[in-house]
């Protein structure tokens, strides 16, 4: 969790690249539940934003969320993470069917002078929870996904920025003419999230 | 109105002390109080004994008693009169507060006053600079309208010099249309005259006409008859002919005979046949005559068509020659007309002059029209200012009674104001004779009363100060005046300046709005995934789970079969400790090893077999794709420098003109991209790439498009 001074509205860079980590992590398992990529016994419910939320039991895959939760954490503190993205592809195919986008807008002050903001963490959980609201009822508009698919993580991150030795550079698996829905975004002062999901649209087939 | 209440006198200690108070003392010395009763004179003490004493002594007990009595009396009364002091002093206190209350009022009054004595002038003159600028504007407006009259006047009269032009003109076209008129029953006449000659020589020329018929009809006859005759003739002639022959044989015969015969009988036979031999020639003397005649009947024949010919062409030419004498008559007339008008038009000598008559003459007419356009457009104009000048004077009219009805209302509230002031000012001066009055009361009284004095003193002082700070203060206000006027400019400028920002304000509302929706587009391509590859990079974990997966499904299959291998090497070296078991293994084991062998060699053979069915399908795949689609297609996997996997398709169109005329593609997990080259930075090229790939997104499209650009480039060349 974050790490807070001793008045609980003080929020700093750590704390809010850890609160941002952690919900790529908590949002990354509700998507893999919603949108049935693994099977629904692989989860257990626990409480979290004042939510009900699914964690996947599966070993590999939470080795690869903690990993990632993990890369995703130093880059947030660096400042150098642009966006992550969540692809949900068929496995046949390999043929992008979704992408979950998570801008991230990083205060640069913050990052180069390390001075530290004030929100206050119950407004941040609400806007949280307002997400991951958002998640779990979009599977009414999102298409049914109907053969077996796999999912990646994308790192938009900047140029200058080493690439870590578990991680290789990607072409960015976009789809052409997708359908766009933008969900709700949530701000720590110091890294502002903005949520969109894009679908394949289906009416073009 | 603030109603005013006498101060209660206060009553002197004096009238309380009606009753006597008696100090009884022997020595007479000390004279009692001249309130004591007249009953004890010195006379009586002087007599008085010890019964006396006595009596005088319970008297004065009695006195004593009723004195303290009365002390008590007085006691209460002087309480009393210090509570009804205490009062009075607190009323003194209303008093004074009323009177500070009826100061401040007053000159809040007389602020108010003065501040409406302004306002009205202001209004006043206002007013009556309105009224002035009225009165200007109306004597401006007179003016105005004077000059418009006497413009309107010249106009008119402009006018009616045009109109004087205009009648002398149509006078003129009168006299004229009547020459033209007088000229064409004229033409009428000499029309009707030429008609009727024309009629006559048409008869002639019909009466000639028909005499040649007739000529002709009779030549027509005699050639005939001359043709028959002819005709006879020639039968005749080739008679003849044949008869002389028949002579001539006769002749030659008779010759032949005549050395036989008699010569006597031939030459009468000669001379006989000379005479018909002349006969003959006569005859044919006359044939030859009659064919010149036939000739000649001919020659008249042909005479005869020239003559219709002639005849019809001088029935044209006298068609035209009477369109001709028409129209020479016209311009004969139109000459005489135009003689006429030169006569009739003054200061013209020649035909040439009536031109540049005609223009000047057009020239003025335009010009008056112009004129009497513009006069009647100043005249509206006028008429127009004038209603203008009329609303506006209406207006002032409006304006003048509602800024009289201010100034009565004004005047009105002015005299309100005086008598107001006039009242508060005769309650001011009540209140300070009352204040006087009770100054006075309490100056016999009070131990303070010069302080209470000095008191009003200060008042009166602080008062004099006051008027003076009042005036400071009227004299602040028209500074304060000065500068709200400054002010009042100041915001007429601000309002300038605010007009104009708002203005601003509005043009910045569509750039936001024109930046709202440029953000919204870059949202949507954020969204959609678009990044710069100069300043991001896109990057992914190197152990996908799939992958994952699938390795240690491998890693895991493997393991088993290795040790199902150990197992089964563990087997066989038991086994070869035995050695029939072992021969018998090892001969297992070569047949195994041939049938695994025979099996790899089908498994080989087929194979190469479907290689090459393979090979001929793509082939021919590949021939049908290039001939139906116009592009040779070459496949090639190759790996990015980052590792990635990916498959490039470099096309080439049959109707190519040169081997660098090729497109490269490269397909990635279901995209397609095309990969720039010299051929496709070229204009034509990027062209329709810009349109069909880059705007479409379409790249059958564009290879489509340019197949059929080369296609034509090929066969038009």
């Amino acid at each position: 969790m974050a790490s807070k001074t001793s008045t609980k509205d003080i929020i700093t860079l750590r704390g809010s690249a850890a609160i941002v980590s952690e919900f790529f992590g908590y949002a990354a398992n509700s998507i893999l539940y919603n949108r049935g990529i693994y099977p629904e016994e692989s989860f257990t419910k626990v409480k979290k934003y004042g939510l009900p939320m699914l964690l996947t039991q599966d070993e590999n895959v939470k080795l690869f969320l903690t990993n990632l939760t993990a890369q995703l954490s130093e880059w947030l503190e660096s400042g150098h993470l642009q966006r992550v993205v969540l692809v949900i592809m068929s496995k046949q195919t390999n043929e992008v069917l979704e992408r979950w986008n998570f801008s991230i807008e990083t205060d640069k002050e913050v990052v180069e002078k390390g001075v530290s903001k004030e929100k206050s963490d119950k407004e941040i959980m609400r806007e949280i929870q307002a997400i991951m609201r958002q998640i779990a009822s979009s599977i009414t508009y999102l298409p049914c996904l109907d053969e077996q698919c796999i999912f990646d993580v994308l790192a938009y991150t900047d140029a200058e920025v080493a690439v870590p030795f578990t991680w290789i550079e990607s072409d960015p698996k976009l789809i052409a003419n997708p359908q766009m829905v933008k969900l709700h975004s949530f701000d720590t002062k110091i890294h502002k999230v903005d949520t969109l999901v894009s679908y394949k649209n289906d009416e073009e087939d | 109105m603030i109603t005013r209440t006498p101060v209660a006198r206060k009553r002197r200690a004096d009238d309380i002390s009606n009753s006597p108070l008696v100090i009884y003392e022997d020595p007479p010395e000390l004279p009692l109080s001249s309130y004591e009763p007249s009953s004890s004179s010195p006379s009586e003490q002087m007599l008085c004994t010890y019964q006396c004493r006595q009596m005088v002594k319970s008297e004065f007990l009695d006195n004593l008693g009723s004195a303290e009595k009365q002390v008590r009396d007085y006691k209460t009364k002087l309480e009393s009169m210090d509570e009804v002091l205490s009062k009075t002093e607190a009323e003194r206190k209303k008093f004074k507060d009323q009177f500070f209350y009826v100061e401040q009022e007053l000159a809040a009054a007389k602020g108010r006053e003065k501040a409406l004595q302004e306002q009205l002038m202001k209004e006043v003159t206002d007013s009556q600079e309105r009224i002035k600028k009225q009165i200007q504007s109306f004597s401006e407006l007179e003016v105005k309208h004077q000059k418009e009259v006497s413009l309107r006047k010249n106009a008119e009269s402009s006018a009616a010099s045009a109109k004087d032009q205009a009648s002398t003109l149509e006078e003129k076209l009168s006299r004229v249309s009547e020459s033209v008129e007088r000229e064409n029953t004229r033409l009428q006449r000499d029309l009707t005259e030429l008609k009727n000659e024309s009629k006559l020589s048409i008869s002639r020329i019909s009466a000639d006409l028909e005499k040649m018929a007739c000529k002709a009809n009779n030549a027509e006859k005699e050639s005939e008859l001359l043709k028959t005759q002819l005709e006879d003739l020639r039968e005749q002639l080739n008679e003849c002919m044949h008869q002389k022959g028949d002579l001539e044989k006769k002749l030659v015969d008779f010759s032949f005979q005549s050395q036989v015969g008699s010569p006597r009988q031939s030459d009468i036979l000669v001379k006989h046949l000379q005479e018909e031999l002349r006969n003959y020639q006569t005859e044919v003397q006359e044939a030859r005559k009659l064919k010149s005649s036939h000739e000649n009947s001919e020659l008249l024949k042909e005479k005869l068509l020239e003559e219709k010919g002639r005849k019809d062409r001088a029935e044209a030419e006298l068609l035209k020659l009477q369109e001709v004498l028409l129209n020479s008559k016209k311009l004969e007339d139109e000459l005489m007309w135009w003689k006429s008008i030169a006569t009739d038009i003054p200061g013209i000598s020649c035909a040439e002059d009536v031109l540049i008559k005609f223009a000047a003459l057009q020239k003025e007419v335009i010009v008056n029209m112009t004129k009497v356009g513009e006069v009647s457009a100043s005249l509206k104009q006028m008429e127009v200012a004038l209603e203008v000048a009329e609303l506006g004077k209406q207006q002032t009219e409006s304006e003048a009674a509602l800024a009289k009805e201010k100034a009565d209302q004004a005047i009105s509230e002015v005299k309100r104001l005086e008598s107001m002031l006039h009242s508060v000012g005769e309650e001011r001066d009540r209140l300070r004779s009352d204040a006087l009055a009770s100054k006075k009361q309490k100056h016999g009284e009070a131990e303070t009363e010069p302080a209470n004095g000095s008191f009003i003193q200060e008042l009166e002082a602080s008062l004099a100060i006051k008027e003076t700070s009042i005036r400071e203060l009227e004299k602040k206000l028209s500074e304060q005046k000065e500068v709200s006027t400054r002010h009042s400019d100041e915001i007429v400028v601000l309002n300038e300046r605010l007009h104009n920002e708002a203005r601003r304000i509005k043009s910045l509302e569509r750039e936001g709005d024109r930046l709202r929706s440029e953000i919204s587009l870059l949202e949507s391509k954020l969204g959609h995934g678009d990044y710069s590859a100069s300043s991001t990079k896109v990057l992914r974990m190197v152990n996908t789970l799939g992958v994952d997966n699938e390795a240690k499904h491998t890693i895991e299959a493997l393991r088993t079969e290795l040790e199902k291998a150990k197992e089964k090497l563990q087997a066989v070296e038991e086994l070869k400790g035995k050695s029939d078991t072992g021969t018998y293994i090892d001969s297992n084991i070569s047949e195994k090893l041939a049938q695994l062998k025979a099996q790899i060699a089908t498994l080989e053979k087929r194979e190469e077999r479907y290689k090459t069915v393979f090979a001929e399908k793509i082939s021919v795949f590949r021939r049908a794709c290039c001939s139906l689609f116009g592009y040779k297609i070459l496949m090639d996997d190759h790996q990015r420098p980052n590792g990635i996997p990916v498959t490039r398709f470099t096309l080439q169109s049959i109707f190519a003109q040169g081997e660098d005329e090729k497109l490269d593609f490269e397909y990635e997990s279901g995209n397609t991209s095309l990969l720039e080259n010299e051929y496709t930075s070229d204009h034509e090229v990027a062209q329709q790439v810009g349109i069909f790939i880059k705007k479409y997104n379409s790249i059958p499209a564009f290879t489509a498009n340019l197949t059929i650009e080369s296609f034509n480039k090929r066969t038009y060349c």
